[in-house]
């Protein structure tokens, strides 16, 4: 029974969610500051810029040199194949470049920005088209399979654009955090909300940086995405890129058996919250459970001083990719603060009361968004 | 020899005992692991010196000890003996590893320990009666003291009950080895000369009606059981190991080498009683199993079933199903000290071993994989998967049995298909599924504390697909123990030839 105190009486989660958007109206961060989590945060992005960069580095070069390769057999090989290289392929001592695509699928399956439209207009098929050709010229068996399934290379194409449109996203994010692991060691990064700030200050630079996509077949280069279509980094690449990875994505085989005939998985892609910031990091290490891909690869370029964080935890090194997955969910929540402050209505520092009042509707509106997310859990964790 | 078995851990407890206090608890651990890991390559010098084409006792040693009383120490080995005794050296040396490192009271607890290995070998060596009821009497203390003093919160009923309860047990075995030496005049008590008795069979049957409860007892058979399930959720994980694995087995020994070996008549008379017995105990422990919310009284009760295997193929006592007894009490050993270790080890590490409580251990980062991998196997071995020891022991057992009791072995079989309904309801519930919250941060489980489970695992396998490693020791001492008297199959077929004969010469 709530008590007659004279003050609202709000369930304990609600009362967090009251705190966390006072927090981010103060100038705070969705994770709460502190030493330990600074060091997680920094060490496990530093890690994730090395991870992302060697996935950049694939897409780019699938897009570039694997287009309409229908059978790419050594599209992780970025056009190094040596036996050494198969054998520690098979070994797998390898980056699991697999993941880089799970990342482009989902943003290629849940669509949004300009990116996603330009990709069902007429200019896209043009140009495609164009490249198509001059791809398969000489090939008679894939012409005419072309003007029998029109729309299948089509696809391949489209599939191509997100390939290359996430690996110039990445490029970016890339050096992002790995000038902050810079400025960290420099120690000009002294807090949760440094971080913040640094991507925060990122994310605007490159806000307006043009996305484009050429291909060379022959000696003739090919627009895929061209300038004049208009498509930026922080619009058309980095929001869809949040909206889809960190909050959509899809359910995979874990643990958890969806059953989509009895509703289970929503009809709506909209609804979805399978993404990032919602995903239990528990079942990591298991079969079929994607992140774990991730967390592996960020295994190889821990920083020592996060590196011994973790052996001082109870499992040791046992429990690695499980730790990984925590700081790694800590640190997309300091992302996300930044795209959330980055996109707010009015500057976060206003003093105008209106423009709080706008403030602090839409604050709450994404706080609600991530009261099923790992939110709350990590407030204390 | 054989006497080496005995005195090396005996000596080594006084030894153990003698240590300063101030030397603190890896001194004693480690001599008896190395006192213990001695007997292992005896027993191993056994096994190449024996020769198991012969069925009579081999490495006899004798010696005149209370020469008016009877008592002699007179010690022996054939097949039906050697197994045991080596899985009595290699049990006590996986329990003594998987033992406490900072246990109270190390000095102590490890002279019980040597002592208990010694007085178990000594009971399986033992070729006078007398001798082997001393040593059956000795092992109780130092069980009864290490179940009470480092078992669990209820430790002092559970001692004393498995004390009452093998106490009454003792007696019933002197009651039978006295009657029959006085019966019969005998001045001694020395297994080859008692064996020989002529007694009527009525006397028979009420000294082997005394050894059946006295054994059954210990074994346990249904309704003699009750101790335990106690005993085994109040003792520590090695001392379960080790009640199980090799305590358990001085049971069904001692019905075989006492009761089938000196009363054949009587044991053919009673025999499809005892066959309709081993139905009831193994039925009985195998549904109580399902019932089970605690993991360690599940894999007791299945104890209880698995053990009643064994005394349906000692009812049936045809060369095959011989074999397949004593395979079955090597591969109940094995595979119940592997479950009873891991059992322990989800103890130590979770705090509980409650199947509603406990999930998700598999989990590969914070769970118990390694151990739930094995729990795994122990689960199947103990359901009698092909290609585990567990199979070739039932299978033989039934395929021994089925041809004199069918109906007793079919319905045995059962008991089998619900080893696999209660072992799959613990995996499902303890290992399967996410991580359960209340035990998201396990301490981690180090290499050596798996080497125990990996041992006996390795073994389970190894026995399972190559079993003739098994039973090349044993084969012609069970055949030759059921040799002398006429099949119960025989007798049984000739009986109900009898019967019909009787209702044809009725029929008008």
């Amino acid at each position: 029974m709530p008590q007659k105190t004279g003050q609202t009486v709000l369930p304990p989660a609600s009362q967090t969610l009251e705190e966390i958007v006072r927090r981010l109206e103060t100038g705070g961060a969705l994770l709460p500051n502190s030493p330990d989590n600074l060091i997680e945060v920094v060490g496990i992005l530093k890690s994730y810029g090395e991870v992302l960069n060697a996935y950049r580095l694939n897409l780019t070069y699938i897009a570039e040199y694997q287009f309409l390769v229908l059978f790419p057999f050594f599209k992780y090989f970025n056009g190094e194949v040596t036996a050494s290289k198969l054998l520690r392929h098979w070994w797998h001592d390898r980056i699991n470049y697999e993941f880089s695509e799970y990342c482009m699928k989902a943003m290629f399956w849940h669509g949004g920005g300009k990116l996603d439209d330009y990709l069902d207009s007429d200019e896209f098929r043009q140009l495609a088209q164009k490249a198509i050709q001059a791809k398969l010229a000489g090939n008679p068996l894939m012409l005419g399979c072309n003007r029998l399934f029109p729309e299948f290379l089509l696809e391949q194409v489209r599939v191509m654009a997100y390939y290359s449109a996430l690996g110039q996203f990445w490029t970016v994010m890339s050096a992002m955090f790995l000038d902050l692991s810079d400025r960290y060691d420099r120690g000009e990064i002294q807090s949760i909300g440094d971080v913040v700030d640094h991507i925060l200050v990122g994310l605007v630079e490159a806000a307006s940086k043009p996305i484009v996509y050429q291909v060379k077949i022959g000696n003739q280069t090919y627009d895929i995405l061209p300038a004049s279509a208009g498509l930026t980094f922080l619009m058309d690449t980095a929001v869809p890129y949040v909206e889809a990875v960190f909050f959509r994505s899809f359910p995979f085989r874990g643990t958890v058996t969806y059953n989509a005939q009895s509703h289970q998985i929503s009809a709506d892609q909209s609804q979805f919250c399978y993404g990032a910031l919602y995903a239990d990091p528990l079942p990591i290490g298991g079969a079929g459970i994607p992140p774990t891909l991730l967390m592996q690869d960020m295994t190889h370029f821990l920083p020592e001083y996060l590196h011994d964080l973790y052996r001082m935890g109870l499992r040791g090194e046992e429990d690695l990719r499980v730790k990984i997955c925590i700081s790694f969910q800590k640190s997309m929540f300091c992302v996300t603060t930044a795209a959330i402050l980055g996109l707010a209505p009015y500057p976060i520092t206003t003093t105008n009361p209106t423009e709080q009042q706008a403030n602090h509707i839409y604050l709450g509106s994404w706080v609600k968004r991530l009261a099923d997310s790992r939110l709350i859990t990590l407030q204390n964790d | 020899m054989l006497s080496a078995l005995i005195w090396i851990p005996l000596l080594g407890a006084v030894l153990v005992t003698l240590l300063p206090s101030a030397w603190g608890a890896s001194y004693p651990r480690f001599l008896s692991l190395g006192l213990i890991g001695a007997t292992v390559i005896v027993s191993i010098l056994l096994g190449i010196q024996f020769d198991p084409s012969l069925s009579d006792f081999q490495f006899t040693e004798q010696l005149p000890w209370i020469e008016p009383l009877g008592l002699n120490y007179q010690l022996g080995v054939d097949g039906l003996a050697f197994p045991l005794l080596v899985m009595n050296a290699v049990l006590t040396l996986i329990a003594l590893w998987s033992s406490d490192r900072f246990t109270v009271r190390p000095r102590l607890y490890y002279t019980l320990m040597l002592l208990l290995n010694a007085s178990v070998s000594g009971a399986f060596l033992a070729q006078n009666v007398l001798l082997f009821f001393i040593f059956y009497e000795i092992e109780l203390i130092p069980l009864y003291l290490l179940i009470a003093i480092w078992g669990g919160p209820r430790r002092g009923y559970a001692a004393t009950k498995f004390l009452i309860y093998t106490a009454v047990s003792g007696v019933l075995i002197l009651i039978a080895f006295l009657g029959l030496a006085w019966l019969t005049g005998s001045t001694t008590f020395d297994y080859a000369v008692l064996k020989q008795q002529t007694l009527p069979l009525t006397v028979q049957v009420a000294l082997l009606g005394a050894l059946l409860v006295g054994f059954g007892i210990k074994i346990p058979l249904v309704p003699f059981h009750t101790w335990l399930p106690d005993a085994h959720v109040e003792a520590s994980t090695p001392i379960s190991v080790l009640l199980a694995g090799v305590l358990l087995k001085l049971g069904t020994y001692g019905l075989f080498r006492f009761g089938l070996g000196m009363f054949p008549d009587a044991w053919v008379l009673l025999s499809p009683w005892l066959a309709s017995w081993a139905v009831v105990s193994v039925l009985y422990g195998s549904f109580t199993a399902i019932a089970q919310k605690d993991m360690k009284k599940m894999v007791a009760y299945s104890s209880i079933g698995h053990m009643g295997f064994i005394l349906l193929a000692g009812a049936a006592a045809s060369p095959l199903s011989m074999l397949g007894a004593v395979m079955q009490m090597v591969s109940h050993g094995l595979i119940s000290g592997l479950l009873f270790l891991l059992v322990g080890g989800v103890y130590a590490k979770t705090g509980s071993r409650d199947i509603d409580l406990l999930r998700g251990l598999l989990n590969p980062e914070r769970g118990l994989p390694v151990l739930g991998s094995l729990m795994v196997l122990g689960a199947m071995a103990s359901a009698g998967i092909p290609g585990m020891v567990g199979f070739m022991a039932e299978f033989l057992v039934f395929r021994g049995s089925f041809p004199v009791f069918p109906v007793q072995t079919l319905l045995c079989m059962i008991g089998t298909g619900l080893t696999a309904v209660y072992l799959l309801l613990l995996v499902n519930k303890v290992f399967f599924g996410r991580l359960s919250e209340s035990v998201m941060n396990l301490p981690r489980v180090r290499w050596a504390e798996r080497l125990p489970a990996i041992s006996l695992a390795l073994l389970v396998v190894t026995f399972g697909i190559q079993p003739i490693w098994l039973s090349r020791w044993t084969e012609v001492s069970t055949t030759t123990l059921v040799s002398h008297f006429p099949t119960i199959a025989q007798v049984t077929a000739a009986q109900t030839a009898a019967n019909s004969d009787r209702s044809e010469e009725r029929m008008p």
